[in-house]
């Protein structure tokens, strides 16, 4: 199966009209196995919620999978919303600009480059291509210093670009939207806007990229969470604490109610963590039908 | 305006950031590799160069050598289990019915791929206490998470329990793409549910379960922040995992020549068994 | 009689009085630069913005900007990487004692001395001076809190077995042998923390154990000193024994067993009061002491060891190291300082004066209030004094503070005797030492 063939059946399957064969023998076995899993996934979040309900020393006296009293729920709440002068919030926008910068910034990156690899044949583009997808196995850890480095020579630590920069960087987007410009949009009609005597990038932005709205979706989305908890970075590049994303913020909540034990504030940490994901599971919820599309059209060529 | 240049004008963007942000840091670790840390007395450590001493070194460093061999137990019991499991329940979801008990499960299993690392590490950490965890609460057992025999399984766990539902997810997405007539042709054939599964939805799946696998393997080669945020509260082997390995010999030993040839050594190591790995599932089809 | 017991308290009193006006004049500070400065400060001591509101208007020509990046190894990792990069360190930052020698083996740290930090040592206890310059020339730091060592116990428990406070480590082992008969093992008399290095080389230190020492162009180690094994033994045979248990520390289950009453003591450094009342709250509230750690001899003067507390480095790359120095000077010796430190962070303090401090008596308030109203200050002020004063680390402890564990594990686990966890903690950290070009034997 080819990628193109994929790609349109990806649409296909976003159609509401799809109409599913039917299928019987949904077996009392299967439900149960899914119901399992459920638990699974869900158990440890349920101790999130359970936990945001009581105080720090109810923590480590009372069952961890039930409730304690909403009054400690509204003391943490305020507390999260008031410590270090309501820093939390401050946090909150942080990774909004994080994360929403580099979600655009990647997607468009990604979407200029994948037209490139896929519409147009020049000198090395495979191995080009390869290369690039080849780096994903370095890892990051290993990065810190040299980024921490260029970060430094070019005067940008401690600044919003010293993270939004490294977050456009995207292979696996690249990669993704290569195979939509494969699919979405053939090169016919391409050849048919230059005889009509369009500009290349009005073909690339007017007439392409409405083309290819599920791939771009994708990995603005992909983008966006892979921003929302990165920690390696932040931590490298930023040493204030105004700057912090609300992963570096909550980890330093974290460490400090560890090391100096006088005031710890884990149950006001875990409500901080469900209000960090809450936009996330918002975001692939409302969005689910175009990157459950995305992500299967990357999957198909494998 | 069509000419050579084109390509490259869309290409220019992401090359630039690549090739800053990319390229040049990983330029910068190859050249650090080479150095080594040499000391006379008392007194700051100079770095010399060594040419290839601390790649000899990673070769014979068996903690490190160790740490391989973690990831090759993961790759042998965690991935597949992980994959089987997704599998299994990408396939059942796809023959759920109801619109809203599908969307739910889907939900629910994708939701621990949201949660931070810090916090998954609190999670767990608290979850694998050998008194007060609600699994032995319930269960009436005294079961040591951490102790030295079940750590890597433990950790196992946090890994499969956070990337389970993201990969059962992509399967699931796959399996949305199957043409309908194809089932319908199956089904006129007279083949069963099972024929079904195993003759036309798996083979279908093939290209997504190579995806997976794929960054499964990568993945499970720069496991870090789950044995990382379990440290504090039991004994946790320094070489777990290569990337703690590594993580130490920068960020506590503060040898940035020799953390960076692990560097590059992983990554090759990650390249030969992503290559492995792609062949054996070629070489099935 | 009952009369001159009266004059005498009185005269006491008087003493008492006048000796803490003495301490309470905080001494000269070196001389502030005269155009304006901004230093840069790294620490995560909580309430520290607070705290140096009284410096800026003191000296109004320094500004102070703090950021606190994470306790410990979160800051580490990134005073460590500004290091090697040349350039984006603090003026001043936060390091614990023990990873003092191995950032002063970066040669990211300046030589306060240079600043004239040398002329404060005698404001300082004495033990905390030898941590921040163990060859007595070069000061590294100035010293910020201490963790000198005492005992916690729970009166209750110790009553409810009719048991006395343990003076001797024989006592001690008495009475854990007592509460598991007496409880039929659901109490634990103590508790071994098997991943904390520090707080073992604090029992050993207590009893004049030594670890590294620097002689003439190296090193020496001995982690399998005669103290270490005497203390390792001592403390497996009670694990073994099953009157002593091996939680880890912090975490939720240790915290459990102390608020419930399944741990009747513990050692713990001058800052591990505050924790109790912080993790435990109202749980086990009042119902905790502090006593002199249990010593080897009985009728010795009381010995004891540090765990943690940590210290203010200049670094290398600050462009008004005397204006930095100043501000570490004055945040270590200043009354205000150290009594905002104590009541917002619980910093035990490094400073002599400040062990006086009136605001570490007061029992109104916690740590003392969790503890009974009992003043444990006063307690942990006894134990620095009694802190041997040499006491050194070397630059590879990082390594050695991990490889502890590791070592520890296999004791645990019945693979080794307490003797061989420690030669081999000793082979396995030689080994790693000299493979990074120190010089050590």
């Amino acid at each position: 199966m080819t990628a193109t063939q994929g790609f349109q059946e990806a649409k296909i399957s976003t159609a509401p009209t799809r109409q599913k064969p039917r299928r019987e023998g949904f077996s009392l076995l299967q439900f149960a196995l899914l119901l399992l899993f459920c638990v699974y996934s869900l158990l440890p979040l349920w101790w999130v919620i359970t936990t945001m309900t009581k105080d720090n020393s109810q923590l480590y006296s009372t069952f961890g999978l039930w409730f304690s009293s909403p009054s400690h729920f509204v003391d943490n709440l305020r507390t999260l919303f008031t410590r270090d002068d309501g820093i939390f919030v401050r946090w909150l926008i942080n990774s909004i600009i994080y994360a929403g910068a580099s979600a655009v910034g990647s997607m468009l990156f990604a979407a200029m480059g994948g037209y490139a690899f896929s519409k147009f044949n020049f000198r090395g583009r495979d191995s080009l291509f390869n290369a690039i997808l080849a780096t994903i196995m370095v890892p990051s850890t290993a990065l810190a210093l040299p980024i921490f480095l260029l970060m430094q020579n070019i005067g940008l630590i401690n600044t919003y670009w010293a993270v939004i920069l490294p977050g456009l960087v995207n292979p696996f987007g690249l990669y993704l939207m290569r195979l939509f410009w494969d699919a979405g949009f053939p090169t016919e009609l391409m050849d048919a806007a230059r005889v009509d005597g369009a500009s290349e990038s009005k073909i690339f932005w007017q007439l392409g990229l409405p083309l290819v709205s599920g791939g771009l979706v994708t990995v603005a989305l992909f983008s966006f969470v892979g921003a929302w908890n990165n920690f390696f970075l932040p931590l490298v590049v930023v040493n204030k604490d105004t700057l912090f994303p609300l992963t570096l913020g909550l980890s330093v909540w974290n460490q400090t109610s560890v090391s100096s034990g006088q005031d710890p504030i884990y149950t006001v940490i875990v409500l901080g963590a469900l209000i960090s994901i809450l936009p996330l599971i918002i975001a692939f919820l409302s969005l689910g039908r175009y990157w459950q599309g995305g992500l299967a059209s990357g999957a198909v060529k494998g | 305006m069509r000419n050579r240049a084109t390509p490259w004008f869309f290409l220019t963007p992401f090359l630039l950031a690549f090739t800053a942000f990319f390229i040049t840091p990983v330029g910068y670790a190859l050249y650090l590799s080479l150095f080594i840390k040499k000391r006379s007395g008392f007194g700051p450590a100079k770095n010399v160069f060594g040419g290839l001493t601390n790649y000899v070194r990673a070769f014979q460093d068996s903690d490190f050598l160790h740490s391989l061999l973690n990831i090759l137990l993961f790759l042998v019991i965690q991935v597949p289990l992980m994959l089987l499991v997704a599998t299994t329940l990408a396939l059942i979801l796809d023959s759920v019915k109801n619109g809203f008990a599908q969307r739910f499960f889907r939900t629910a299993f994708y939701l621990p791929y949201t949660v931070p690392g810090v916090i998954a590490g609190l999670l767990w950490g608290y979850l694998y206490s050998k008194n007060l965890s609600p699994l032995n609460q319930i269960t009436g057992l005294k079961t040591d998470f951490l102790s030295s025999g079940i750590l890597l399984f433990s950790i196992g766990n946090i890994v499969t329990w956070t990337w389970t539902g993201y990969n059962m997810i992509t399967l699931y997405a796959a399996l949305q793409n199957v043409p309908p007539d194809i089932y319908e042709a199956a089904r006129i054939d007279g083949a069963s549910n099972w024929n079904v599964t195993r003759y036309v939805k798996l083979p279908l799946l093939r290209p997504a379960l190579t995806l997976t696998g794929i960054f499964s393997v990568i993945g499970t080669m720069q496991i870090f922040s789950e044995p990382f945020v379990l440290r504090p509260l039991g004994y946790v082997p320094d070489n777990i995992t290569p990337n703690t390995y590594l993580y130490l010999a920068v960020a506590r030993d503060g040898n940035f020549g020799y953390g960076a040839a692990l560097a590059i050594v992983m990554a090759l190591f990650t390249f030969i068994l992503s290559g492995f790995f792609l062949r054996n599932v070629r070489g099935e089809a | 009689m009952k009369k001159t017991a009266l004059k005498s308290a009185a005269l006491l009193l008087s003493l008492a009085l006048a000796a803490s006006t003495a301490h309470a004049a905080d001494p000269a500070f070196p001389k502030a630069p005269s155009g304006p400065v901004t230093l840069e400060v790294w620490s995560w001591v909580p309430g520290l913005d607070k705290t140096v509101a009284a410096f800026t208007k003191q000296y109004p020509n320094i500004k102070i900007k703090i950021l606190n990046l994470g306790g410990g190894p979160a800051t580490y990792t990134k005073l460590q990487t500004a290091i090697k990069a040349g350039s984006g360190a603090p003026d001043v930052a936060q390091v614990e004692y023990g990873f003092l020698p191995a950032f002063a083996d970066t040669g990211g740290l300046a030589d306060l001395s240079k600043y004239g930090a040398g002329d404060y040592k005698k404001y300082f206890v004495p033990w905390t001076w030898g941590q921040v310059s163990p060859d007595g020339q070069a000061v590294y730091a100035i010293p910020q809190d201490t963790g000198p060592f005492a005992m916690v116990y729970r009166d209750d428990l110790l009553k409810k077995y009719n048991i006395a406070v343990p003076k001797t480590w024989a006592d001690y082992a008495k009475a854990a042998a007592t509460v598991k008969t007496k409880s039929g093992g659901s109490v634990k008399f103590g508790n071994f923390y098997s991943t904390f290095a520090p707080w073992f080389m604090a029992l050993a230190w207590a009893d004049g154990g030594q670890f590294f020492q620097r002689q003439g162009d190296g090193w020496t180690q001995t982690l399998n000193n005669a103290s270490a094994k005497k203390v390792l033994n001592y403390w497996n045979d009670l694990i073994k024994k099953g009157q002593v248990g091996t939680l880890a520390g912090f975490s939720a289950d240790y915290w459990n067993a102390a608020g419930a009453g399944k741990l009747a003591t513990n050692m713990e450094a001058a800052w591990g009061p505050g924790g109790y009342a912080g993790s435990l709250g109202t749980k086990s509230a009042g119902m905790w002491r502090a006593a002199p750690l249990p010593q080897w001899t009985a009728g010795s003067s009381v010995k004891s060891g540090n765990w943690g507390g940590s210290s203010n480095v200049v670094t290398t790359q600050s462009k008004n190291p005397e204006a930095a120095t100043l501000f570490a000077l004055w945040l270590n010796l200043s009354s205000s300082a150290v009594t905002a430190d104590w009541n917002n962070g619980g910093l035990f303090p490094a400073s002599d004066a400040g062990l006086a401090l009136p605001a570490l008596a007061v029992t109104s308030k916690n740590p003392s209030k969790f503890f009974g109203g009992q003043n444990i200050s006063s307690v942990y002020a006894q134990a620095s004094r009694g802190v041997n004063v040499n006491f050194q680390w070397a630059p590879w402890f990082p390594f050695v503070n991990d490889n502890f564990s590791k070592q520890i594990d296999k004791m645990l686990k019945g693979q080794f005797t307490p003797n061989q966890a420690l030669d081999a903690w000793q082979a396995e950290s030689l080994a790693y030492a000299k493979q990074n070009g120190f010089t050590v034997k």
